[in-house]
């Protein structure tokens, strides 16, 4: 037991030292944030373009001034009418004027509105722009057909509609489209979490593996300790550096929810909750036990890394098929292939885990997962120790598969 | 105490090791040797338990290795790997760490040999920076570090330049009057000579010879004495346990017949010679090797027909083995 935990203690360094792991520990977070947080923060305030610098617009007609005024209000950004197009232009140039409406005579039914900009690319600006002109347009053309705007705009009114999440406990929440999208994007997150760590893990112990057999350090290590304490002792070294991994992003989460989200005003996404969270660190271990021992077997059994890369091919499927179908996971996430998914173990960590995020899998569904991947732990670990047993001291070809079966048979 | 006992491996279609039998005794340097592929290294690594036999037993003091022996033992494998990425003091820390060692033991141990092969301005640099014969020397440490009272060493040698040789002779000598147990297997001859008290000699994964290095060189020299003497040396070639003389006015060179005892040579000199040199000649190990491995490649690759007579274990009486060399 001791010896382990020395393996254990070597492997934790070695990661811990990796270039990859710090890269990943550091840069993590501030995915998360650019990924959850940052969207969010831009749709909020798209007046930030401005800086409170003023739009101009040209030969705008009364009813489009209105139209534009109250819609860059919203903003903050104050819409002034300008005489000199090219004077104007010369001020958008030097930036007196974040942008310039320049409305052709004959404005909307002959001629055409044109916007000018230092860079062309403020979305936000030119969009709201554009939909003001569109309701403008509208307003004119009503006007001069002769009827009444008030009837129009009745007419027109949208009916009201809201989006209502039931929850188990009797509450209900509204959920809107924002935070909908909120949840998707931290969905999307935790899904690429899970799926470049445990992928960047499961590979690390695979090269791992193989470069001690190659290098044939192995024979040193077992002559001191068993295939099993190395084996076991990779894995836990690894997942104890994955897992401190985890809890500096955890910690960094928390310092978002609590200190950096008051004090600038953000709202963090409500996806990203802390039993979220913690469902994200439950189902890592799991998916990374399962994975990480596949992988040793793998090393185990391989000639060289380029070896290794091939026969894990399956395993690279089996984590990225819940990664590709995220877009039908997340808007199904109860359908029948959503809820197998959720159940088979080789993908369930990734799929229940979006249903988790995303809807209100039913409890018995995820004590099955649950009870099926710790199953699937075991039994993965078990056949690994097997395989790797044997084939780490096999060098020289590439053992067939049905030699490697041949290998779990033998007793021991 | 190790003891081998009718051991044999296979792998797939070749046997690797063939009834192999033998003893090392504690205080006691024991050479394994042979040509490339007489399954030296599948042996070492049989009894280091890293792969099984097929059948036979291999002893530890009389009982099957345990996972508790395994602390005992330092083991530096032919193919040398020491992890590259991690410093050299932490590397041998480690190995030391999972030998069982106490960490302060360890620390001034690794100390003591690092200070010895001069590499202790390696200790905390990465392990890929070390040279060829560096990382050699560092292997070495690790193998011996935890003070272990067996050790066994595949090919110690290749890869040292003649002075790291001579220290490492020079080292196994030192282990070996602490009273610990060692077996190396070397394909250099020279090496074996200078330290082994008993060597086995394998080939094609059998055993050649076995024996003390006299009883070897005994038993595959050419029982010659070569000669300087004053005088009229004619009478010799004649005495009937002569078997063939190359004579010089000073110098002769006698091949004694089968069973005769250089000795009976030498008190019939008496009085009648004035001798200023008398020498047995006693083959090098390199010659014996040589001829035997040789001879055995030309009878079709089976074993010798002497082998049989080292069948009778370990020590098998000199001179019965002389037929060994038709």
């Amino acid at each position: 037991m001791s010896k382990l935990k020395h393996v254990v203690r070597h492997e934790f360094r070695l990661t811990a030292a990796n270039k990859a792991y710090v890269i990943l520990t550091i840069l993590g977070p501030f995915l998360i944030f650019a990924v959850t947080v940052l969207p969010s923060l831009l749709t909020q305030e798209p007046g930030a373009f401005a800086a409170g610098k003023p739009i101009a617009v040209y030969q705008a007609p009364e009813a489009l001034r209105g139209a534009l005024s109250a819609s860059f209000a919203t903003m903050d950004i104050k819409v002034e009418s300008v005489d000199d197009e090219a004077v104007a232009k010369q001020s958008v140039l030097s930036g007196d004027w974040v942008g310039l409406l320049s409305v052709e005579a004959g404005w909307p039914d002959s001629g055409k509105a044109v916007w000018y900009s230092k860079s062309g690319s403020e979305v936000a600006l030119y969009g709201t722009a554009q939909a003001a002109l569109e309701a403008a347009a509208r307003e004119i053309k009503i006007v001069e057909s002769g009827i009444d705007p008030a009837l129009v705009a009745k007419v027109l009114q949208s009916p009201s509609f809201e989006v209502v999440k039931l929850e188990a406990g009797g509450g209900e929440t509204k959920a809107g489209a924002d935070s909908f999208f909120s949840v998707l994007m931290t969905a999307l997150v935790f899904v690429m979490i899970i799926y470049m760590t445990v992928l960047l893990y499961g590979q690390m112990i695979g090269r791992s593996v193989v470069t001690e057999k190659t290098s044939k350090t192995v024979e040193i290590m077992l002559s001191s300790v068993t295939s099993r304490e190395l084996m076991f002792g990779k894995i836990l070294g690894l997942g104890l550096a994955g897992i401190l991994q985890y809890a500096i992003w955890i910690g960094m989460v928390f310092v978002l929810r609590t200190v950096v989200g008051p004090v600038f005003n953000m709202t963090i996404p409500s996806g990203l909750s802390m039993v979220n969270v913690l469902w994200l660190v439950v189902f890592f271990i799991l998916a990374f036990f399962l994975y990480s021992s596949a992988y040793a077997a793998m090393g185990a059994a391989s000639e060289d890394e380029q070896h290794l890369g091939q026969m894990a091919w399956p395993l690279l499927i089996f984590l990225m098929v819940p990664f590709v179908m995220i877009g039908t996971l997340t808007s199904n996430p109860d359908s029948r292939i959503s809820v197998i998914l959720s159940i088979f173990p080789m993908t369930s960590p990734i799929v229940m885990l979006i249903r988790i995020l995303v809807s209100e899998p039913p409890v018995w569904q995820i004590a099955l997962c649950l009870g099926l991947l710790v199953a699937a732990v075991a039994g993965m670990a078990l056949l690994a120790a097997k395989i790797f047993r044997v084939g780490i001291l096999m060098t020289g070809k590439r053992p067939r598969l049905k030699e490697v079966i041949k290998w779990v048979r033998v007793r021991g | 105490m190790v003891t081998v006992e009718n051991v044999r491996k296979s792998y797939s279609s070749v046997l690797a090791v063939d009834d192999l039998s033998f003893q090392a005794k504690p205080g006691e340097i024991f050479g394994l040797i042979g040509p490339n592929g007489a399954g030296k290294s599948t042996t070492i690594r049989m009894i280091m338990n890293i792969i099984a036999p097929d059948s036979g037993r291999i002893l530890f003091d009389g009982k099957p290795l345990a996972e508790s022996d395994k602390s005992r033992i330092g083991y530096l494998p032919e193919e040398r790997g020491l992890y590259k990425k991690a410093k050299l003091g932490e590397v041998l820390e480690y190995l030391a760490a999972i030998k069982g060692a106490a960490k302060a033991d360890a620390r001034a141990s690794i100390n003591t040999w690092l200070a010895r092969f001069d590499l202790m301005e390696w200790k905390n640099r990465k392990v890929s920076e070390l040279s060829k014969g560096m990382a050699q020397k560092a292997q070495f440490i690790g193998a011996v570090a935890h003070n272990p009272s067996v050790v066994f060493f595949d090919e110690p040698f290749s890869g040292l330049d003649p002075l790291a040789q001579d220290q490492l002779l020079g080292v196994m000598t030192e282990l070996k009057e602490k009273g610990a147990t060692i077996l190396f297997s070397t394909h250099i001859m020279e090496h074996a000579e200078k330290i082994c008290e008993r060597i086995l000699l394998m080939h094609k994964g059998r055993m050649v010879c076995t024996g003390t290095m006299g009883e070897i060189k005994a038993r595959y020299g050419k029982n010659a004495v070569q000669l300087e003497f004053d005088g009229d040396a004619g009478f010799i070639k004649h005495l009937d346990y002569v078997a063939s003389v190359s004579a010089y006015p000073r110098w002769i060179e006698v091949e004694l017949k089968e069973g005769a005892d250089s000795n009976t040579l030498y008190s019939a000199l008496a009085g009648r010679l004035k001798v200023r040199r008398f020498e047995t000649v006693a083959p090098s190990l390199h010659k014996i090797f040589i001829t035997q491995v040789g001879g055995v490649g030309e009878a079709d690759g089976t074993a010798l027909p002497g082998a049989a007579v080292s069948d009778s274990g370990v020590g098998a009486q000199a001179g019965e083995a002389n037929d060994v060399q038709a």
